[in-house]
């Protein structure tokens, strides 16, 4: 009885992430190109040869954890202030609330264009505030060294509302008895942060982290939309090098072994993470 | 010498709504800033947005909402769309993952937490790396360009949240509830329908518009399954316009097309905010 109820979502659900993933294994063994016609043909590896040999790769790859760690760490930190600003009893508290989760709600799409026009130079509002300020020009989404930047603020501006909420029902969960008797034995409000607040949102901290790196990881929409990439490919995430390779360059197999290997690199990190920190737990309980 | 402190704790507390407030306004311009920024270009004529802050009198008008309601494709079509698939995608995520929360809840404890470990893992996975093998399952069915069809990896894709949240909501009913209905006489399907469907109501809600707003926000499944002009997808028509015109300027129509985009989101973070709060809150809670 209950095997039946859960069939339909197993399959839906298998059929949508499990063949993906066994598809994509199975493609990165095989040259699928315009030059093979389209049709997948064994290769030996090929595909992988070249991609331990692509440099592109390794810089996306590169470019892409550089964006991911920035914007989480950047998050995490906003979130925690603006959770704890959230949780003081406030009239408009509601409205506020509401406003602030507006950004998260809103198509990754539609903000990136905002974005953009936000940082155009030489009209848009920076770039005018700078001038009335008499600094030159900055011109942030045309210089390869600073365009990752734009990209990185504007995934902050977008996503800290998750994260803060999420802090926020954990901040809910704390006693205020425990602020009250840390106060009674003389400690400031910025030591009650470090040795109360932070160490009991641990796991919420945990599952902010675990799941915005993971969609950090795989960025797109944002910087398809904010950049297409550039300038010079150096803002490009592996996910739009893996599109570029099958929807512009029509070769699927390579396409694969890219996403493939983005999801290999993807798993290692989180075991390797969580081994690294269930012996610093091991380590400090010790 | 009472007088005095009273007025000290008078201007301290003064003090620390000011500080409030002000860091509650900060707060708003950042969240709106942006989007602010949107509407007031949207109603700027072209040579006033080469200067932004001058010529506050002569700047607006509504020339911009006007092309992109009037271009061959109107824009509403596009939120029209958004919309199609979004409430096809709630509708068929929320049948299906009923059930199977149920199941998932009924499972003994052992092998649901595994399931639910799964579920997180799956529901941590980001999706846009399937796009390619999901490509290949539209044009070997030729469903592309539907978008009924697009709402079916879109049920796909949210089923494992959709799933954690409403089996959490089953696993917090009280135990001896479906026992009393079964000695009542009710089969499964009356129990479900009269008694556990009202009392887990507010966790469908939640779950249902978490599911529209990730379906009304999707990119990459929509920009590869469908091409044709009249069935894009809000996200889409947004990145196409702005793909079409990288060095010329008509950001003022830019900015009016995101303003319409914003609104049907604006309206339901408005009126759903505590249902999305404690989706999100409960989803990774009980994750």
């Amino acid at each position: 009885m209950i095997f039946l109820l859960l069939l339909p979502a197993s399959l839906l659900i298998m059929t949508f992430f499990s063949y993906p993933i066994i598809r994509y294994g199975w493609l990165s063994m095989h040259a699928s190109s315009v030059i093979t016609g389209l049709e997948p043909v064994y290769n030996n590896g090929a595909n992988w040869y070249r991609l331990i040999s692509d440099q592109r790769f390794w810089i996306d790859l590169f470019q892409t954890t550089r964006f991911a760690c920035l914007s989480v760490i950047l998050e995490l930190i906003l979130a925690i202030f603006i959770a704890l600003i959230l949780d003081q009893r406030w009239r408009g508290r509601g409205l506020v609330r509401a406003l602030t989760l507006l950004p998260w709600a809103l198509p990754t799409t539609v903000m990136a264009l905002g974005w953009r026009w936000i940082f155009n130079s030489p009209y848009g509002p920076i770039e005018q505030l700078i001038q009335i300020l008499g600094y030159d020009q900055i011109n942030i989404l045309s210089d390869p060294n600073f365009a990752w930047i734009g990209t990185v603020l504007a995934d902050v501006w977008k996503t800290t509302p998750f994260v803060t909420l999420i802090l926020l029902a954990g901040i809910q969960t704390i006693p205020e008895d425990l602020y009250e008797a840390f106060r009674l034995e003389g400690g400031k409000p910025l030591s009650a942060l470090m040795k109360i607040t932070i160490p009991l949102l641990q796991p919420y901290i945990l599952v902010c982290l675990l799941f915005r790196l993971a969609q950090a990881f795989g960025v797109f929409d944002l910087i398809q939309v904010l950049t297409g990439g550039g300038p010079s490919s150096s803002t490009e995430s592996l996910a739009m090098y893996a599109y570029i390779n099958a929807m512009r360059f029509l070769d699927f197999g390579y396409s694969a072994t890219i996403m493939m290997a983005s999801f290999i690199i993807l798993i290692a990190a989180y075991i390797f993470s969580w081994i690294t920190l269930s012996k610093i737990k091991d380590l400090t309980e010790a | 010498m009472d007088n005095t402190q009273q007025n000290k704790r008078l201007d301290r507390s003064m003090k620390s709504i000011l500080r409030q407030n002000l860091l509650f306004t900060i707060l708003v311009i950042w969240a709106i800033g942006p989007l602010a920024w949107q509407l007031y270009t949207s109603f700027s004529t072209a040579d006033a947005l080469i200067n932004p802050f001058n010529d506050v009198m002569n700047r607006w008008t509504l020339s911009n909402y006007k092309l992109i309601l009037s271009s061959e494709t109107p824009f509403w079509r596009y939120l029209w769309n958004s919309f199609v698939v979004g409430i096809a995608s709630t509708l068929f995520c929320i049948l299906l993952s009923i059930p199977a929360a149920y199941g998932i809840s009924k499972l003994k404890a052992r092998t649901s937490s595994i399931i639910k470990t799964v579920l997180f893992g799956v529901a941590l996975f980001p999706y846009v790396l399937l796009f390619l093998a999901l490509l290949e399952i539209a044009r070997g069915l030729n469903i592309g360009n539907n978008l009924l069809a697009l709402s079916i990896p879109y049920t796909a894709l949210s089923m494992p949240l959709s799933l954690l949240l409403l089996s959490a909501a089953f696993k917090d009913l009280p135990f001896d509830l479906e026992d009393a209905a079964k000695l009542e006489g009710l089969n499964f399907f009356q129990r479900l329908r009269w008694v556990l469907l009202p009392l887990i109501g507010p966790s469908t809600a939640s779950t249902a518009i978490l599911v529209f707003l990730f379906s009304w926000n999707e990119f990459p499944i929509s920009l590869t399954w469908i091409s044709d002009p009249a069935l894009l997808t809000l996200p889409v028509a947004i990145s196409r316009i702005a793909g079409s015109s990288v060095y010329s300027v008509p950001y003022g129509a830019y900015a009016a097309a995101t303003v319409l985009a914003s609104i049907p989101l604006l309206i339901i973070v408005l009126i759903f905010q505590s249902q999305i709060i404690s989706g999100l809150t409960k989803g990774a809670v009980k994750g």
